[in-house]
C-alpha cells in the first residue's frame, strides 16, 4: 500500500508549486516534492527539542548608530528613494 | 628548474628564497607554466593572472635583494578559489551567470597575501556557487568537473575543487579556499593535502562570496599542517570590513609537543568504507603514541538538522536576486537549477529553532570538547568519487556527518591530513577539530601526526 502522504508536506509543497511551478517540469516538481518531504522531517527533528525561554537565537544584533553625524539637508538612501518613488510620497 | 620544487613544503621553499638560492621570479614562472600546461588538464583553473604575479615575484625578489624580507610567504607562488574578489581579473564563483563577473577591490585574504609578500598566479576552479543549490555530482562548474591528480576518473571534492588539484598537481604551493559545510576537508581530504578550517571569524570574509553570512570561513590548502600554521598567520585578523572578523590576535606556534588528549565519537565511522575505517584505526594507534585517545559521547542533539537548516535558508537567501529571477537555469548542474525552490518550504519559526538550537549545540560541545585537544574522525567517508557518479552528501541528508555538521555549525577549527589510500588507491584522510580559537592545538597534533607518517610526502604522477 502507498503511503500516505504527510499533510504538511503536501502544503508546503503546494506553497512552492504555486509560486514557482510555471517555470520548473514536471520532473522537477517531483524531486521538489521528495525534497520537501525530507525538510518537513529535518524540521520534526528540531521540533522535538525543548528549548527554555532563555535560549536565544545565537546570533549577533546590535544597535545601529553611525560613528558620522549625518547630513539632514542630504537625499534619501536609494533604497529610500526607491520605496519612496513607488509610493509617489513626498519626503517628510 | 626542476618541478619536483612544487612539491616542497613552503617551509622548505620560504628557507631557499630567504636565503636567494630560490628565485621568486623563477619561481613562480615555474608555477605559471604548469598552470598553463596542467590547469585543463585537471579543470582547475579560470583565470591566470599572469602579469600580476610577474610583477609581485619582481618585487619580491628586489625587496629580498635588499634585505627586507617578509616572512615565509615572501615570494611563494598561490591560486585563489575564484569566489575572492580580485581586481584586473573576473571573479566567477564558478558560475556562469557570473561568468564576466569583476570587482574593483581585492578581498582582504588577498591583500593580507600581498601584504606577506606572496605571490597570486592563479583564480581557481570551483563548484558553482560553492555547492549552495544543492549539487549531487562533480559536473557543476562551468569550467567542468574538476579532476583528481591522483586518479583521472576521479573527482577532487568540492567546493574548493581547484584549490585541491592545484596543491596536489604541484602548480602552486598552496591555494585559498573556503569552506561553508565540507568545501575545504572535502577537497584536502581527496587530494591528499592538509587543509585547515579557521575558526569562524578567524579570517576576513570581505571580497569573499557570501553563501552562508554566518557559516562562511577561508582558509589554506597546502602539502602540509605547518603550511597551513604559515598561510593562516598571514590571513588572519580583524578588518572593519567584516565585522565577524575578530579581534582575537592570532600568532602560529611552531613548538613541537606531545601528550595530546584526543577524544573520538564512538559512532564516527558509521558509513565509512572499510579502507577509511582501516586507516582511522591505524591513525588512532599512530596517535596513541603522542597522547591518550578516549571515546566521548555527544550530548544527544539534531546537529546535522540544525547545520542544515541554516545553510539551506541562508543559502537560498544569499541568491534570492538569482533564484527569483529564474536565472538559476543557467547554472551548470541541472539538479543546482531547482533544488534552492524546494527550500523556499522551510518555515521561518523551524529556522529560528534551528538558530536557537546552534547556541545550544556550541555550548554543549564546547564543555565537552575542552577536555580535548581535538576530536578525532576520518575527514572523509570515503576516497574520491568517481567523476559520473553522484556523491553522498550530508547537506543533503545521503550520508552521516555529524562532526562536520558540529565544526561547521559552531565554527570550530579542524585541519584535514592524508593517513592512508583506498580501494582504488586515492587518499583517505584524519581530521582534527579542536575547540574555538585553537588553531594552534590541532595543528600541532597534526603536525605530531604528520612527523610519524609519510603520507603527506607522496604525490602523484604528474604529467
Amino acid at each position: 500500500m502507498p503511503e500516505t502522504p504527510n499533510p504538511e508536506a503536501v502544503a508546503l509543497f503546494a506553497l512552492v508549486a504555486n509560486r514557482y511551478g510555471g517555470r520548473l517540469t514536471t520532473e522537477q516538481l517531483d524531486e521538489i516534492k521528495k525534497m520537501v518531504e525530507g525538510q518537513v522531517e529535518m524540521a520534526r527533528a528540531l521540533r522535538a527539542v525543548r528549548l527554555t525561554n532563555a535560549d536565544e537565537p545565537f546570533q549577533p544584533f546590535a544597535a545601529y548608530r553611525s560613528d558620522t553625524t549625518p547630513d539632514r539637508s542630504a537625499l534619501a538612501s536609494p533604497l529610500e528613494n526607491e520605496r519612496l518613488g513607488s509610493k509617489g510620497d513626498p519626503l517628510p | 628548474m626542476s618541478s619536483d620544487l612544487l612539491f616542497k613544503p613552503v617551509r622548505e621553499l620560504a628557507a631557499l628564497v630567504r636565503a636567494r638560492q630560490l628565485s621568486p621570479v623563477a619561481l613562480t614562472e615555474l608555477c605559471l607554466d604548469r598552470l598553463e600546461r596542467f590547469g585543463p588538464k585537471y579543470n582547475a583553473v579560470v583565470t591566470i593572472t599572469r602579469e600580476r604575479a610577474l610583477s609581485q615575484a619582481r618585487r619580491a625578489e628586489g625587496e629580498i635583494a635588499a634585505g627586507r624580507y617578509r616572512g615565509p610567504l615572501h615570494g611563494i607562488p598561490y591560486g585563489a578559489k575564484d569566489l575572492l574578489a580580485t581586481v584586473g581579473t573576473p571573479t566567477t564563483w564558478g558560475a556562469a551567470p557570473h561568468r564576466e563577473q569583476r570587482f574593483d577591490f581585492d578581498a582582504t585574504v588577498i591583500l593580507k597575501l600581498e601584504e606577506a609578500g606572496a605571490v597570486l598566479c592563479a583564480k581557481l576552479a570551483m563548484i558553482e556557487l560553492a555547492g549552495g543549490m544543492g549539487y549531487r555530482q562533480p559536473t557543476a562548474s562551468f569550467t567542468g568537473p574538476c579532476i583528481n591528480p591522483w586518479d583521472t576518473d576521479a573527482w577532487t571534492g568540492g567546493s574548493s575543487s581547484g584549490s585541491g588539484a592545484a596543491v596536489a598537481a604541484g602548480l602552486v604551493p598552496f591555494a585559498i579556499g573556503s569552506e561553508t559545510w565540507g568545501s575545504i576537508l572535502s577537497p584536502a581530504g581527496y587530494c591528499g593535502l592538509a587543509g585547515l578550517r579557521p575558526t569562524y571569524g578567524r579570517v576576513s570574509r570581505r571580497g569573499a562570496m557570501a553563501l552562508c553570512w554566518t557559516l562562511d570561513k577561508l582558509g589554506p590548502l597546502a602539502l602540509t599542517a605547518d603550511d597551513c600554521g604559515l598561510v593562516l598567520e598571514a590571513i588572519a585578523g580583524a578588518d572593519p570590513a567584516d565585522p565577524t572578523a575578530s579581534e582575537r590576535p592570532y600568532r602560529y606556534e611552531v613548538a613541537d609537543r606531545r601528550g595530546f588528549r584526543f577524544g573520538v565519537i564512538p559512532d564516527v565511522t558509521d558509513g565509512c568504507e572499510e579502507p577509511v575505517i582501516a586507516s582511522f584505526r591505524r591513525s588512532l594507534d599512530d596517535l596513541g603514541k603522542i597522547g591518550t585517545v578516549e571515546e566521548v559521547l555527544l550530548p544527544d542533539l539534531p546537529y546535522e538538522q540544525i547545520t542544515r537548516t541554516i545553510l539551506q535558508v541562508e543559502a537560498i537567501s544569499a541568491f534570492e536576486d538569482l533564484i527569483e529571477s529564474g536565472r538559476i537555469a543557467e547554472l551548470t548542474a541541472p539538479e543546482d537549477r531547482f533544488t534552492p525552490y524546494a527550500r523556499e518550504a522551510i518555515l521561518a519559526h523551524d529556522y529560528l529553532k534551528a538558530v536557537r538550537l546552534r547556541g545550544v549545540m556550541a555550548r554543549e560541545i564546547d564543555r565537552v570538547i575542552s577536555r580535548f585537544d581535538a576530536l578525532v574522525a576520518p575527514g572523509r567517508i570515503n576516497e574520491a568519487p568517481r567523476l559520473g557518479q553522484e556523491f553522498r552528501s550530508a547537506i543533503r541528508a545521503t550520508a552521516k556527518d555529524v562532526m562536520g555538521a558540529v565544526g561547521n555549525g559552531a565554527g570550530l577549527p579542524a585541519v584535514c591530513v592524508p593517513n592512508g589510500v583506498g580501494a582504488r588507491g586515492l587518499p583517505t584522510s584524519l581530521q582534527f577539530m579542536g575547540r574555538a580559537w585553537e588553531e594552534n592545538r590541532v595543528l600541532a597534533a597534526a603536525r605530531a601526526y604528520q612527523s610519524l607518517t609519510d603520507w603527506h610526502t607522496r604525490h602523484p604522477k604528474v604529467d
